[in-house]
């Protein structure tokens, strides 16, 4: 160097020392921030970014397919339990049906409500008549009676009929037990209601048909009514159907 | 001359064992500092060469251009313009031409030198 003499040298040595010493201690500094900063220079950074979007898009693609999968399942269901609850209501109302048809429900609709009673008024006269030929058989209502009619009351389509609120089902017996008449094991008193729905007019004319019980108690005195009703109600059968031999084939 | 370059390494070791946290945001910033840091060291020496050394001027420069070069960097970032860029060309530039005039004065003086040495060879001879 030019013109390097002692003076020079302090001159410019100090100064420099320093700028130098700074600018070691900068690049140290650049360089652990450079490091700290997640080792990577932006460019990289930006790539693995974009392949975490990708594989996140992938895997949402993947996830995607699984929830329209199950989408599609979830309507597959949904479809057959409205298939099955559509079937579980006609199976409910065909069971409704039965139940009605079995007489298991109270009806209502038109037809007859006809009265029967003892006639006592002519059993009194009778004995008072003649006491010894005085059979109170005669002035009763008997069972075959009231056999005959719900029979006449069947013929002509009644197709719920109950006698004392007796249910007349299938099954039902009426008989006599000493005095009284049993309708389903039930012990019933004069004066029998029977109701009966049905057509009101087919009903009475085949009730007060000359040869039918019906005319024939009223002939012999009984006192009988009959009355036809828009609204007759008919109450449900109380007992139970119980097939301990009949088995269905 | 190894007082400097004593500096230059005292820097660098005290750099490494002094564990001063830097958040990763503000390597940028630190960068171009550097880089005006580095432009002061060239222009001083070539101030030094060219014998127009100032202390003043080499160690106010040095401080301005550092803190001017990391603030433009930060603006930069802030305003959404690579601002630092300007930093970059101009001390890039400048650096590059210092080191053009040191190679050029230092040839010039070594081959000044040579023929000197030839020279007196010749009186003497």
């Amino acid at each position: 160097m030019v013109k390097l003499g002692k003076q020079t040298l302090t001159k410019w040595q100090l100064p420099l020392t320093l700028v130098l010493f700074l600018s070691g201690l900068l690049l140290i500094l650049a360089l652990r921030s450079m490091a700290s900063s997640g080792t990577l220079p932006s460019r990289t950074q930006n790539e693995n970014l974009a392949n975490l979007i990708k594989s996140q898009e992938s895997q949402i693609a993947g996830i995607e397919l699984d929830v329209s999968g199950r989408r599609n399942l979830l309507n597959t269901f949904q479809l057959n339990s409205a298939a099955g609850r559509q079937t579980l209501a006609d199976l409910q109302n065909q069971i409704k049906q039965q139940d009605a048809l079995a007489g298991f429900t109270d009806v209502q609709g038109p037809g007859l409500v006809i009265s029967l009673d003892d006639n006592r008024k002519d059993a009194e006269a009778a004995e008072n008549l003649n006491p010894a030929q005085y059979n109170p058989d005669d002035y009763l209502i008997h069972d075959q009676h009231l056999l005959y009619i719900v029979n006449d009351l069947r013929s002509a389509g009644a197709e719920a009929i109950s006698v004392n609120d007796q249910r007349v089902v299938a099954t039902t017996e009426i008989r006599c037990a000493g005095t009284t008449i049993l309708v389903n094991s039930t012990r019933l008193a004069p004066p029998y209601i029977i109701r009966a729905i049905g057509n009101p007019d087919d009903l009475t004319s085949v009730l007060e048909s000359p040869e039918n019980e019906y005319n024939i108690l009223k002939m012999a005195g009984f006192p009988v009514s009959e009355e036809s009703s828009p609204a007759v109600l008919v109450p449900a059968y109380k007992g139970s159907y119980q097939f301990s031999y009949a088995t269905p084939k | 001359m190894w007082l400097p370059i004593l500096g230059l390494l005292l820097g660098i070791g005290i750099g490494s064992t002094l564990a001063i946290p830097i958040p990763g945001i503000f390597a940028k910033y630190l960068s171009v500092a550097l880089l005006a840091a580095l432009d002061s060291v060239f222009g001083g020496l070539k101030s030094i060469i060219e014998d127009k050394f100032d202390g003043a001027v080499l160690l106010t420069g040095f401080f301005t251009n550092a803190l001017l070069a990391a603030l433009l960097a930060f603006l930069g970032d802030r305003l959404g313009v690579d601002l630092y860029m300007a930093a970059v060309f101009v001390f890039g530039v400048r650096i590059f031409q210092n080191l053009a005039t040191i190679r050029r004065e230092m040839l010039a003086n070594w081959m000044q030198k040579r023929r000197l040495s030839a020279q007196g060879a010749n009186k003497d001879g």
